[in-house]
């Protein structure tokens, strides 16, 4: 089927560490910009979908979505909370869609909020290990970072690629990161100053791995023809939602289980929006660590298998390059506010084809993104396409 | 986010001894979490299957920054171990410097203090050592064939025999 959900308005808070903001401070900033972009008054929503990972263990809160269904003043819109791993914001926008294009809703808005600061790393670090299987697999010691740094290795052993191929993905990244205001982390790097930072879990290094934020972002969706009827504004319009599970373990994920993560739910998309892969001029994908990048660019199909890796390093996957890949400096430097990641990879996504992005980051003349979210060991695959569509 | 010593007592005694899951169906060897079906077949059925203990690193990992139930083990080394039966695990492997590991090392499972539980309960489990059998084998056989021909078991003299619930089958 095809589809097409209008993007009437986006927001985002600043993605960083806040210690003076509470979870709720960040969501109800990020909707009320949304809702202030859109031009619509908190009355008009009709449904809130919150994406937020781990409120009960950051922040000893629960039911997120009530919390913010009351602060935004959206009541009595029916509000609710969806959690899928590093996944759950993507999973947001997908209920938001699936919402308007059923026909049963007018205009929602879709919520992603994460506030990981609260804690120390240590405590942090355990409560992201529970989005693996933290009591059996990872009773061996193992983390996110150290998890994906075995997907790396295996990825090096199997292509013959080293660690410097690898590192350009940080510097490309970087390089963008240091442009966006809204980064966390916003300093350019070079390849052996990536070879040369702390190791984090061998061989990932710190440059290499998103550092833990505070951030929420927000989108409010609506019927094609309510966009329509508003000519003045952008015409962005998401044409493809499609999810997909994985994995759950990665002692059994392989590279062709990576690869299937994006590609199975990315060919279904393609085929939702009509569109392919060569067609699409901005991609925002998930790096939580470096390594991921290339592993979605292959999904994707943007780049053979084993060779995702190329395109930082030859300027193909640059802003002037054949596809712009995370021009906003991905998850390495915007960071990875857990249930908020989803919903910001769709406003930046949004920005770009309204040509309103941050000077040094704007891909001249896209029409055409897409955003590809995963979480969990390998579990979580959610791609999303927009496109400007005038007229 | 306190784990109680309830679970202690489902999550520590089932890991002191060392074993697979295996298809009753396909008899492919999953790791010790496969209860539910085969990953392989999707046969619903599979039995645990007792494991001798060798195999070799496939591939690893060192974390510095542990979770907290592993502070002050850092940096410690987690590698995938193939087992000789065929079965892929992940686990910790001592005795090895960070900069040192070589995929391919030979290692031998000994039972080790895991990790600590919330309440402060202490979880053994398998942890592996570099194997210094002075004939080991040779290059591990390929996986499908060994999960036919399990490597002959140790008599399990060496280690302490854990006591253990009877085998479950599902």
């Amino acid at each position: 089927m095809s589809m097409r959900v209008g993007v009437l308005g986006i927001g985002k808070t600043p993605h960083k560490i806040q210690h003076e903001k509470s979870l709720k401070d960040l969501g109800v900033e990020a909707g009320r910009k949304a809702m202030a972009d859109a031009g619509v008054d908190p009355s008009e929503i009709q449904m809130l979908y919150v994406g937020n990972v781990g409120s009960v263990g950051f922040n000893y809160e629960n039911s997120t979505a009530l919390m913010a269904a009351h602060h935004l003043g959206v009541v009595p819109a029916g509000a609710v909370r969806v959690e899928a791993a590093c996944g759950t914001g993507a999973w947001a926008l997908h209920l938001g869609c699936v919402a308007i294009a059923s026909g049963l809703y007018d205009t929602v808005m879709v919520l992603g909020m994460e506030k990981m600061n609260d804690l120390a790393t240590v405590e942090g670090t355990s409560i992201i290990a529970q989005a693996a299987d933290s009591k059996e697999e990872y009773f061996s010691g193992l983390t996110f970072p150290s998890g994906t740094a075995l997907t790396a290795r295996k990825y090096m052993q199997a292509y013959g690629v080293s660690e410097e191929d690898l590192a350009h993905t940080s510097v490309k990244n970087h390089f963008y990161g240091a442009r966006n205001p809204s980064a966390h982390l916003r300093f350019e790097c070079t390849v052996e100053e990536v070879m040369n930072s702390p190791k984090v879990a061998d061989p990932l290094k710190l440059y290499e791995v998103c550092p833990m934020t505070d951030a929420a972002s927000a989108l409010v969706l609506c019927r094609e023809e309510i966009l329509r009827a508003q000519p003045n504004r952008p015409q962005v319009y998401v044409t493809a939602t499609s999810m997909a599970s994985g994995t759950w373990y990665q002692a059994s994920d392989t590279l062709d289980d990576a690869y299937n993560l994006f590609h199975r739910p990315a060919t279904r998309a393609y085929e939702m929006a009509g569109v392919t892969a060569k067609d699409i001029d901005v991609a925002e994908i998930y790096n939580s660590f470096a390594i991921q990048e290339p592993l979605g660019i292959e999904g994707l199909g943007f780049a053979k298998m084993g060779q995702g890796w190329k395109g930082a390093k030859d300027g193909s996957t640059w802003l002037d390059g054949k596809i712009a890949v995370n021009p906003s400096g991905g998850l390495l430097c915007k960071g990875h506010p857990l249930g908020a990641t989803g919903a910001t990879q769709a406003v930046d996504i949004v920005e770009q084809l309204r040509g309103t992005a941050p000077e040094g980051m704007q891909r001249a003349d896209a029409e055409i993104g897409i955003s590809a979210c995963r979480g969990g060991p390998g579990s979580v695959g959610a791609i999303h396409i927009y496109q400007r569509l005038e007229g | 986010m306190t784990v109680s010593a309830i679970e202690f007592t489902r999550l520590g005694a089932p890991k002191l001894h060392l074993f697979a899951m295996k298809c009753d169906k396909c008899k492919e060897l999953s790791p010790w979490w496969e209860r539910s079906h085969c990953y392989k077949c999707g046969h619903d059925t599979l039995t645990e299957f007792e494991l001798a203990g060798k195999g070799e690193i496939t591939n690893y990992t060192v974390v510095y920054y542990p979770p907290r139930e592993f502070l002050g083990q850092e940096p410690y080394v987690v590698g995938h171990i193939l087992m000789d039966e065929g079965v892929t695990l992940p686990a910790p492997v001592m005795g090895v410097a960070p900069d040192a590991v070589e995929v391919g090392t030979r290692v031998a499972a000994t039972l080790r203090r895991m990790k600590l539980g919330h309440e402060g309960d202490i979880y053994y489990s398998y942890k592996f050592v570099v194997d210094d059998d002075p004939a080991p084998k040779k290059a591990a056989p390929a996986r499908r064939a060994a999960a036919k021909k399990p490597a002959a078991k140790k008599p399990a003299a060496k280690k302490p025999a854990p006591r253990r619930p009877a085998a479950r089958k599902k």
